[in-house]
Parts: C-alpha cells; sequence; structure tokens
C-alpha cells in the first residue's frame, strides 16, 4: 500500500534536521528529512541560486507570564534568521526566496493548540520579512514526515499515520539551542 | 528617577527582530531609533545623535562589517559604541568585527537583560 513513494533518494546523502537546527545546502544529491508534530519546517528556497534549507523550531511554552504574546516566538525568530542567514551564504538572496511550511499540528486535542501556534508565528514571519509563502501544510492533529531536495527545491510531505514508528515528538524547545554560546556578551 | 533615556540606534534588515529589539529597548526605558541596513544607518547618523548602536552583520547595501568600518573613520562618530548583534558564531567573523572596530559582540539569540546591561556598560564607560 504505497501512498505517496518517497523522492528518489537511493543512495543520496540524507540529513535529518532536528528541533533547534537550520541548516541550508546547494548539494544537488543531498535530501533534508524531518519528523514534525507540532514543531514547524521552514522549507526556504532560491530559484535562481538553487539554494534550499530547511530549519525546524517549536516555540516555547507554556507562555511566559511576563510577555504579552500568547507563545515565546523569540526563539523560533532566532531559526528563521539563521536560516536565511545560512543560505545568505551560498548565495542566495532573500527577496527571491520563496517558502514552503510543513507541521504544526495540534497533538492533543486536549492541550492548548501548540502546533496552531508555532504555524501563526511562521506565517506572520514571513509576511513581515516579505518571503512568498507558496505553500503550507500545516495543523491538523497527524505527524508528517518531510522530505527536501535543497538544491531543486523540491518537497514531499506525508502523514505519519499513528502506527508508524516515528522519532520521539518533543513537547518543549530544548534549553540550550544548537548554537552554543547564545545570548553571551562579549566586550572587546 | 529623572535620568535621559540612553539613545540606540539598531540596524537590521529583519521586520521582525527589529520589532523585537523595539520592543524589548523600549520597555526598558531606553530611547530606540531604527535602520533596516548599514546604508540606512549612514544616512541617519549624519544628521542625528545617538548613544549606542547595534548592529546585525548579514544586511543588504552595506553590511555589518562596512558601517562599522565607515563609522570608525568619520569625524562624528569615530567613539561611538558599536555593538554587533548577530547568529554568525564564527571566530573569524567576531575577529574581523574587533579589527573593524567594534565595542562588542553579542550572539543572537540574545537575552533581553545580557543586552541591556551591556548597553549600559558600554555607554557608562
Amino acid at each position: 500500500m504505497t501512498t505517496h513513494a518517497p523522492l528518489d533518494t537511493a543512495a543520496s546523502p540524507r540529513l535529518t534536521i532536528m528541533q533547534g537546527e537550520a541548516r541550508a545546502s546547494a548539494d544537488p544529491a543531498l535530501t533534508m528529512t524531518t519528523i514534525l508534530g507540532s514543531c514547524v519546517a521552514t522549507c526556504l528556497y532560491d530559484p535562481i541560486a538553487r539554494v534550499g534549507g530547511m530549519n525546524h523550531f517549536l516555540l516555547a511554552e507554556p507562555p511566559d507570564p511576563a510577555r504579552a504574546q500568547a507563545f515565546d516566538s523569540d526563539y523560533g525568530l532566532f531559526l528563521m534568521e539563521l536560516l536565511v542567514n545560512e543560505m545568505l551564504k551560498l548565495g542566495a538572496v532573500k527577496s527571491r526566496m520563496k517558502a514552503r511550511l510543513y507541521g504544526g499540528a495540534n497533538m492533543n486535542r486536549d492541550l492548548a493548540p501548540i502546533g496552531s501556534g508555532n504555524a501563526a508565528f511562521a506565517r506572520a514571519f514571513l509576511a513581515a520579512e516579505g518571503i512568498a509563502k507558496v505553500y503550507e501544510d500545516m495543523e491538523g492533529h497527524q505527524a508528517r514526515r518531510v522530505e527536501f531536495r535543497p538544491a531543486s527545491g523540491l518537497v514531499r510531505a506525508r502523514m505519519v499515520h499513528s502506527d508508524e514508528p516515528t522519532a520521539p515528538i518533543p513537547t518543549h524547545k530544548p534549553r540550550v539551542p544548537a548554537q552554543s554560546g547564545f545570548g553571551a556578551v562579549e566586550l572587546f | 528617577m529623572s535620568q535621559t533615556a540612553i539613545s540606540v540606534l539598531t540596524v537590521d534588515d529583519s521586520a521582525s527582530m527589529r520589532a523585537l529589539l523595539r520592543s524589548a529597548l523600549t520597555s526598558r526605558g531606553f530611547a530606540v531609533a531604527q535602520a533596516e541596513d548599514g546604508q540606512e544607518a549612514l544616512e541617519w547618523l549624519a544628521a542625528n545623535e545617538v548613544d549606542v548602536i547595534i548592529t546585525d552583520i548579514n544586511m543588504p547595501r552595506l553590511d555589518g562589517f562596512g558601517l562599522i568600518e565607515k563609522l570608525r573613520t568619520s569625524a562624528l562618530h569615530s567613539d561611538r559604541p558599536i555593538l554587533v548583534l548577530t547568529t554568525e558564531s564564527s571566530d573569524d567573523k567576531k575577529q574581523r568585527a574587533r579589527n573593524a572596530g567594534a565595542t562588542g559582540w553579542i550572539v543572537k539569540p540574545f537575552d533581553a537583560e545580557k543586552l541591556t546591561t551591556a548597553l549600559r556598560r558600554v555607554v557608562h564607560c
């Protein structure tokens, strides 16, 4: 029973994008993959430079009572900016970037709609930055598996059925981002 | 305490980051002006005074390195404290910022309390 064939990725290198990561590449052989529950992944692509990248984030929850916003967006903002900058380094141009958004499922119907909060942040970020959103497959109640070819912009996403083995779906953002030394101030 | 607010110019091409910085700094009593890239910052600084500058590195037209270099050779702002706020983590880039004349280096995502402590320190030292 095959609903969607995977991308033709036999023998091609695969890179798993973990929560808290943002990676970019121009390698035509590379496939980036991730599994998303309430997290959101952004697949960004510059069709002229043929450079693509993916991030994978989850906003903090429960919300910090000291802040007016419903979710702590600082961490998502960091991962969005990191993704854009990683692509710029490879020759991409921000005004040419096109985005596809995946994930943001509300995995537990009895809890706060964490996935929808992540999805709303991602949409708002793209709108504020003037980055075109060409496609989204977000929210709902099921996990998704995403495969992305950064050099061609091709994305294949499918729902992960609940009886399939998946990577554990994190429910909290990591306390330490992937990049070390964050927030550190060094005066020269 | 009637103290004049420290005035900060933030330079970042990301509208989301500008909004976050404006919110974090104004809520802590700073007066905030903003520019979208190094070029716009230079034009604004030609006609305005500011206590401290926070700049991103990766920006169109004139990047953070270029902005620092131009300010350090300008008559008006050669001594102005300039903090770099960036997602860059490489030592090479940090060294380049230091050589260009940056006052400090802060890695995003920033901690608002650490950032404002650094701002007060570089303005008053």
